[in-house]
């Protein structure tokens, strides 16, 4: 049973169950305030220099890209290890806390998971024949693909996740089409809806069934996001470079994930709360628990980047003592490492202080330094260990050009159109999920008959 | 062919009055059609008595889903185009369970959804056969079939309202 006065209330003021529908369906009525238009437009002008950015890489190669036969993977690889870890964990949370950031949560990572997918396609050159990486049988041969090849790997795991996490996003919203359907006014909006709520009714016999799905799903997914992260891990781990070839590289980079997809949920959800007045539902107490984890995971990142640096020391290899030592921590990407190792170990040790976890614009400042660290271990990982490895007569630098620059912004602009379109037109929390949790927030459950007591998980 | 059907519905406020009259009409033998809920009642789930076996499903995908999958990847791999990689052997099987494990996950998502979509009949182009409009909002409803329901209408109504229903009323829809 949810302890309210350990915890905290799960959902401020108290609600009916139709006003909890009212408040959170409030963004899709009500007008569009006039940032949403000038966001989007922002949004918008940066997915056009994408666009452009890849049509100059289709139609000319990847020769408009920094990237050289020494750093073969530049800021491609490192876009698409940082988009890819923005993920679901909070399936993992078995919690009821979750239910007001879960929705947010899958919405960021089904519009990460395409963004990632973008850079490894762009970057197989010849885009158009991506489907040669399919084990299907062809006439080239038969030729089929190495099934001991991480890239092959890659591959899979990500189209599975984009299509897990698009499927079980849309499942979870279904319910709350239907909320819709029947609450709205607007003749429109009531078809629309209706049409994507699939003709659902609530009835027991589509609960019963909804809830066993959600119990499948809920159980694999876990299993792929850790898979999904050890599998890109392995893209680099499975290599000989020094720096990459590491068995701590699965559980860092699954931990890497958690991290940055907590990150990223805190960032949406500060959002939510000032711009579309969800404080009720995301109180403080859902800011605080995110923060918590966050310290945590910070610890394990932190211990992660420690052992490292440790176990290049004590392995006694030369190589990888260099590329620690003299190209990391001091040289000449030592402002990459400083940056991850800052705002990735220590600077989300400031969530131990409740006021800096009850501050929200520091929470929201957090947030982004710690989304940036992330892209700076990416940039560490992938650029430092290949720039200088055995031999210094293939030493070479590596910067990108404003093809790939382009290419980035584009994909931002992507995901932060996706996140705004998602703020305006899908419902922000799941509202079947936080009225089934709005019981468990009164202070006694003495309202439930004896024999009811029931853990909702 | 299509015949009119007469229901009886109850409306209910909350989830405990729903579960409270629910489990005294089934007590009293009345036959309950369905029940619509705006969230997933496991009081309700449970004393419905319908059964799922989507999870049981699910497993059998997923067996089947390895064979295939590690069956194919024999094939492909060692008997159809052996290659060398470096002098590994042809059936590298460790290397073929990371494959396995994330089509396995994609092969039951894909097929778990499409057997709920069936046996739930939810399905895009659907029209939704709304009993009472409230029910994905805030109101709780049960359903009876009034040829079916073992027992007076003006007695279910009583038991209904002494057990907390804000509203019972009839309603006649056409079935097909």
């Amino acid at each position: 049973m949810y302890k309210t006065d350990v915890r905290g209330k799960l959902i401020d003021g108290e609600k009916s169950l139709s006003q909890i529908s009212q408040e959170i369906l409030a963004p899709i009525d009500a007008k569009v305030p006039k940032w949403w238009y000038i966001a989007m437009g922002i949004s918008l002008v940066m997915l056009a220099l994408g666009v452009k950015s890849i049509y100059v890489t289709l139609t000319q190669g990847i020769g408009t890209w920094g990237v050289n036969s020494t750093v073969a993977w530049g800021w491609e690889i490192i876009n698409f290890v940082w988009w890819i870890a923005f993920s679901i964990f909070l399936l993992i949370l078995r919690q009821k806390w979750r239910t007001a950031i879960n929705r947010a949560a899958e919405a960021m990572t089904v519009v990460a998971v395409f963004c990632a997918a973008l850079f490894p396609l762009m970057h197989m050159g010849r885009p158009w024949l991506f489907f040669y990486i399919f084990p299907y049988p062809n006439t080239r041969g038969p030729l089929w693909v190495n099934f001991n090849s991480p890239l092959f790997w890659d591959f899979m795991a990500i189209s599975a996740y984009l299509l897990i996490s698009a499927s079980f996003w849309y499942f979870g919203m279904v319910p709350d089409f239907a909320t819709i359907r029947d609450t709205t006014k607007s003749k429109i909006k009531k078809a629309v809806y209706g049409f994507f709520a699939f003709g659902w009714v609530g009835s027991s016999r589509e609960w019963l069934r909804y809830e066993g799905l959600a119990f499948v799903l809920g159980g694999i997914a876990a299993v792929l996001v850790v898979s999904v992260h050890s599998i890109v891990s392995t893209d680099f781990a499975v290599s000989i470079e020094p720096g990459w070839h590491t068995t701590l590289f699965p559980p860092y980079f699954v931990v890497g994930a958690i991290f940055s997809g907590f990150a990223m949920v805190l960032t949406l959800v500060t959002l939510m709360k000032k711009l579309y007045n969800m404080g009720d539902f995301i109180t403080e107490n859902h800011v605080d628990a995110v923060c918590r984890i966050l310290v945590f995971v910070s610890l394990i990142m932190g211990t992660a980047y420690i052992t490292e640096i440790f176990i290049a020391w004590y392995s006694g290899s030369e190589y990888e003592m260099y590329t620690f030592f003299k190209n990391r921590i001091t040289g000449e990407y030592a402002m990459q490492f400083w940056g991850m190792f800052i705002f990735n170990a220590l600077l989300p040790q400031l969530f131990w202080s409740r006021k800096v976890r009850r501050n929200l614009w520091v929470v929201f400042v957090i947030s982004l330094f710690i989304n940036l660290g992330m892209w700076f271990e990416r940039f560490n990982i992938v650029v430092t260990s290949l720039s200088k490895n055995y031999l210094p007569a293939s030493w070479a630098e590596y910067h990108p050009t404003w093809v790939e620059i382009g290419f980035f912004v584009g994909t931002l602009g992507m995901f932060s159109a996706g996140v705004l379109l998602f703020f305006r037109y899908i419902p922000q929390i799941a509202i079947a999920e936080v009225k089934m949790i709005s019981k468990f927030n009164k202070q006694q459950t003495t309202h439930l008959k004896p024999g009811h007591h029931h853990d909702y998980e | 062919m299509t015949t009119n059907k007469k229901y009886l519905v109850g409306v209910f406020n909350d989830e405990q009055t729903l579960i409270d009259a629910f489990e005294n009409a089934l007590e009293r033998g009345v036959v309950i059609e369905e029940v619509y809920t705006p969230y997933p009642i496991h009081e309700i789930l449970h004393g419905m008595k319908n059964k799922t076996n989507i999870t049981t499903a699910a497993f059998f995908y997923g067996l089947f889903a390895v064979i295939l999958l590690i069956g194919g990847m024999y094939y492909a791999a060692v008997i159809d185009w052996p290659l060398h990689f470096g002098g590994k052997p042809f059936n590298t099987f460790p290397s073929f369970i990371v494959v396995t494990i994330v089509a396995t996950i994609l092969t039951i998502t894909i097929l778990t959804l499409f057997t709920f979509s069936v046996r739930a009949k939810i399905f895009p182009g659907k029209n939704a056969e709304v009993i009472d409009i409230r029910a994905t909002d805030d109101k709780f409803i049960i359903l009876l079939d009034q040829d079916k329901m073992g027992m007076k209408i003006p007695e279910v109504t009583q038991l209904f309202q002494t057990h907390g229903a804000s509203e019972v009323y009839q309603k006649e829809t056409v079935a097909n």
